[in-house]
């Protein structure tokens, strides 16, 4: 019952009359955090999404990359930008192994099983909405629209062997797609 | 006749306070906008052209005196070939590690070797085995393009300023050599 007496009345009076929110520390903490936050701001202009269970490798090179589409392969399916182009098939042996095995349907292959079907008219399609937005830009060389660059971005699992990735470049070749852009985490220094 | 006394000292106690409230509504907005666009995913890209001969690439091919360097990096069951087809240099294989995946490092060190005669040469071809894992293909090509910090450094002249300047990147242009092959 002490703080309920004359001096404890007088002391709640006290405080009401002096507090003030401490709002320099407050500052101080909310500078160091906007510093953090600036320094750690990512300008370059990539928009790249990375997917679900998708474990990329880790890689030391200075490049950072630029917009473009991309093909997202996880040990599930094959993702061209949003849409997913081809599951693999999946066993009740490949569930929960630490080993992805990506196998194709039969059918989802052409030119000796070198062409993934799927992805191949994912890519034209692709292709063929970026060369009318070209047509339809302002931006023009000697007169004729910009050039299709043709670089697809490949963000693939770490475990996915070199025969699929060759196949993805197979078909991309195929569908006019000239320069690679592997993707990977960047190595911390 | 005294000097008038200075009015600082009247309003001694009356402290002016800077108005910290709207830069706090400030600063919270910004970090917000901050937190909600930073990336904080170091993405980073190796950039490969696909192999391809126009016409035009084959006709001045011929023309060249010179055979090309064509560096090979070709992966093999237990080791990694090294080497041209042009024999431009001793064939150099390069044992895998315990794993059994090729010897990143090592691949490292004896193409600095092969950059120091050629230090002009900028491309390397890779073959690697259909099995290979992507982790493996990204940690051969980290090797074959980048120099390291701790690598001894390679001069090449400036043919415009005539000056020595070291180089940046070991074999910067990799492509894949086997798109067509079953290997």
């Amino acid at each position: 019952m002490a703080g309920h007496g004359i001096r404890g009345r007088r002391s709640r009076r006290k405080i009401n009359k002096a507090f003030e929110l401490q709002l320099t520390s407050m500052m101080d903490v909310l500078v160091i955090i906007v510093v953090f936050l600036l320094k750690s701001y990512n300008t370059s202009l990539n928009n790249f999404t990375t997917a679900p269970g998708l474990k990329l490798p880790i890689s030391s090179s200075p490049d950072s990359p630029n917009d473009s589409l991309q093909v997202i392969v996880t040990p599930e399916s094959m993702t061209v930008d949003t849409d997913r182009v081809l599951d693999f098939i999946q066993t009740a042996a490949n569930l929960g192994s630490p080993e992805a095995n990506y196998s194709f349907r039969a059918s989802d292959l052409d030119e000796a099983g070198k062409r993934i079907i799927p992805l191949y008219d994912a890519l034209i399609k692709a292709k063929e909405k970026t060369e009318i937005l070209l047509a339809k830009s302002k931006s023009r060389v000697d007169g004729k629209p910009l050039a299709f660059e043709g670089i697809l971005a490949v963000q693939a699992d770490k475990r996915v062997k070199y025969d699929t990735i060759r196949k993805i470049m197979y078909t991309a070749g195929a569908a006019g797609y000239k320069t690679f852009r592997f993707l990977a985490m960047k190595r911390d220094t | 006749m005294f000097k008038r006394p200075s009015s600082r000292r009247k309003s001694h106690g009356e402290h002016a306070e800077l108005p910290l409230v709207p830069i706090l509504d400030t600063m919270v907005t910004l970090i917000g906008f901050l937190l909600f666009t930073t990336s904080f995913l170091g993405i980073v890209a190796i950039e490969s052209p696909l192999p391809q001969s126009s016409p035009e690439e084959i006709k001045d091919e011929v023309k060249q005196k010179e055979k090309p360097l064509q560096l090979t990096v070709s992966f093999r069951e237990k080791d990694v070939e090294i080497w041209s087809p042009f024999a431009k240099f001793e064939p150099k294989a390069i044992l895998n590690n315990k794993e059994g995946n090729p010897d990143a490092q090592g691949i490292h060190v004896a193409l600095l070797e092969i950059k120091k005669k050629f230090p002009l040469e900028d491309t390397a071809v890779l073959v690697p085995n259909k099995n290979s894992p992507y982790d493996t293909l990204v940690a051969v090509m980290d090797a074959v393009r980048t120099l390291e910090p701790t690598d001894p450094p390679i001069y090449v002249k400036n043919e415009k300023t005539g000056v020595d300047e070291p180089i940046k990147s070991l074999f910067p242009k990799v492509m894949f050599g086997n798109l067509l092959g079953d290997s």
